[in-house]
């Protein structure tokens, strides 16, 4: 009896670790991700954004919408159309279980500074430092690979590309190149909040400048 | 905490044969203690089932047994060959699985005894095995080539094993003459990588157009008539390197079948083509330890079940990665590539570890993503995605498929860039 029970309390925890709802064959099938996206959804590789950690709405909806062809991918969309949509939903429950680990890289500092100036192109979804997104269906950004969401953009500032946030794509076409790369530092290298407000950061902003010149 | 009586607990236990190693508590195993798993081959698949059987019950002795001290990828070795990659960039040791606990032993398995569960080494060492992988990759038919030999490779390389050989024949297209011919001979198929050879005419010819050998041609001499990505390679190289590329299939006598090593001559049935670097890729098989272990058909490949990856030909051996043959066959085989061997590696894992512990094996996921560079800036992809039903291999028509023909510039240049991410995310999962 004794051991009934602890094999019972072990079965419970794991049910509430993983939510109660994440079906139990799904790891395996998350396994097959890492290949691309690393060992437990941390990328290693430059180009491939890290998943684990990212709203679970937001990672349900990106690959929902690869399914159905709404939205570009190069090989996403061939691979997701290959599982059914409570695979879908179980994955993105999986991924967005996992801890949002940012990613060490070599960035620009100067990049990152001018970043934070205008940072305010891309706060009111994504938050100030990219750790506080404003919903539920905008991915974090604080320590994504710079890499990444340069391509990312590159692919929002190509109209031919189809992607289905407006919002989005006329943010990313109203940047200059040069802030496409400040922005994409700054974000990833995952940054505190300063809790200054935009005037603080003007001035600050002008004091670099002026600084610059000397 | 919710209760759990009697009744709760039974429906749990019903529950159970749907979960399996994976997500049955730590509390519920350790029926594995003290068993050991033998891997033979520490490429992308031996390494990656080290690593997962070990990251799955870490109670488990994991003993991954390679000669190579050092592992030199072959993906993206093709443009180490074009000089756009170091080979310092495909290179890795075993130190981080060894800090995983997998036990590396340097040396060469030379028998297998599968009535013992025990393998012998050329160190003179005996190791007893509970569950054992075999994942020794290709091994080359030299001797089906007139000609060719081991020692001939030398001279005229097959760079189709990445490392020393994929410098001679990186050292070979630099020596070449503006206007020398640059002779691909491509094996009979199933061979490592299907596309590889392909991808390997368009950056020798990117490398000889940007270094003053324009007036040079790639001559591909196929024992196939067809090959991976051909609509997409053929456009590539239209597209980037007008005339400089020409594809001769089987049909069209394009099967090398003898070669004069002194002349650099490449001779088909017919005809004879003498080469300024002849790159001569042979026939393969499954590696030589899984023929001597009788795990091998009677085309040379190891057939294996699709539920779990274990050998069809003896319980208690896994095969993975290029040695074995899966897939829906024969229209959709599985396609020889460190994706292919990682996703089964993670199949055979998952089975192992649960016939250790004695419980159900986990459903085996099996998918396969590919990327080839046309150029460096212009990447194609193939992707397949499988499903096993009733213990029999169904290949997923919704999915896969090739990169679109019509596609825009930006996937071609994307599909670049997510093969270096994709490559150190392969290199991470296996070996980090």
């Amino acid at each position: 009896m004794r051991k009934i029970l602890l094999l019972s309390v072990g079965a419970a925890g794991l049910l509430a670790a993983s939510g109660g709802a994440v079906a139990a064959d799904i790891k395996p099938l998350a396994e097959t991700c890492n290949n691309c996206h690393g060992v437990d959804g941390v990328s290693a590789g430059h180009s491939m954004p890290s998943i684990a950690g990212l709203p679970v709405k937001y990672l349900t909806e990106v690959m929902i919408e690869w399914k159905k062809g709404e939205r570009f991918s190069t090989t996403m969309g061939r691979l997701i159309k290959g599982y059914s949509d409570e695979q879908i939903t179980d994955l993105a429950k999986h991924y967005a279980a996992l801890p949002w680990k940012p990613v060490p890289q070599d960035l620009k500092a100067k990049w990152i500074k001018e970043g934070s100036f205008i940072v305010d192109r891309c706060s009111k979804c994504h938050g100030d430092t990219g750790a506080e997104p404003d919903d539920d269906e905008t991915p974090r950004l604080d320590g994504q690979w710079a890499k990444y969401m340069e391509l990312q953009l590159m692919a929002y500032r190509d109209k031919d590309v189809k992607l289905p946030h407006e919002k989005m794509r006329k943010t990313a076409l109203k940047l200059s190149e040069e802030e496409v790369g400040y922005l994409n530092h700054y974000f990833a290298s995952a940054p505190k909040a300063t809790g200054k407000k935009k005037e603080e950061k003007k001035e600050e902003k002008k004091e670099a400048k002026t600084e610059e010149k000397k | 905490m919710t209760t759990i009586n009697r009744r709760n607990f039974v429906k749990l236990l019903a529950a159970a044969p749907l979960a399996s190693v994976l997500t049955v508590p730590t509390t519920a195993r350790g029926a594995a203690a003290g068993k050991r798993v033998v891997v033979i081959g520490g490429g992308f698949g031996g390494a990656t089932a080290a690593k997962y059987i070990k990251r799955m019950d870490p109670k488990i002795t994991v003993t991954l047994i390679e000669p190579n001290k050092t592992y030199v990828s072959c993906p993206l070795s093709n443009e180490v060959i074009s000089g756009h990659r170091t080979i310092e960039t495909l290179q890795t040791g075993y130190d981080a699985l060894g800090k995983r606990g997998v036990e590396i032993l340097n040396d060469l398995v030379t028998g297998i005894d599968p009535a013992k569960k025990s393998v012998t080494t050329k160190g003179g060492k005996t190791l007893n095995y509970d569950a054992l992988v075999v994942a020794p990759g290709v091994e080359l038919n030299y001797g089906a080539i007139e000609g060719y030999s081991e020692a001939v490779a030398a001279e005229i390389p097959h760079a189709y094993k990445a490392g020393e050989q994929t410098l001679i024949l990186k050292k070979q297209l630099e020596a070449m003459p503006d206007g020398g011919l640059f002779v691909i001979a491509v094996p009979k198929g199933p061979f490592r990588c299907p596309p590889g050879p392909y991808e390997r005419a368009a950056q020798v010819a990117h490398y000889c157009k940007n270094n003053g050998k324009a007036k040079s041609k790639v001559l591909i001499l196929d024992a196939n008539d067809t090959f991976a990505k051909k609509a997409l390679f053929e456009q590539g190289w239209a597209a980037l390197y007008p005339g400089m590329i020409e594809w001769v299939p089987a049909s069209k006598d394009g099967k090398v079948v003898k070669i004069d090593p002194k002349t650099k001559t490449a001779f088909t049935e017919l005809g004879d083509h003498k080469a300024a670097v002849l790159n001569l890729i042979p026939p393969q098989s499954a590696g030589a330890i899984a023929k001597a272990a009788g795990l091998t058909n009677a085309n040379g490949w190891c057939e294996i079940v699709p539920s779990s990856m274990e050998s069809a030909a003896q319980k208690g051996i896994w095969v993975v990665g290029d040695s074995c043959v899966g897939g829906e066959l024969p229209t959709y085989p599985f396609p020889k590539s460190a994706h292919m061997a990682m996703t089964q590696a993670k199949v055979a894992a998952g089975a192992i570890v649960a016939s250790l512990n004695g419980v159900a094996a986990p459903v085996p996921y099996y998918a396969n993503t590919c990327y080839s560079l046309v150029a460096p800036d212009y990447g194609i992809s193939v992707v397949q995605v499988y499903r096993v039903d009733d213990n029999k291999f169904v290949y997923v028509k919704e999915a896969g498929g090739v990169s679109p023909a019509d596609a825009l510039p930006i996937q071609r240049k994307l599909e670049a860039e997510y093969a270096d991410g994709w490559f150190r995310n392969v290199m991470a999962d296996a070996f980090g």
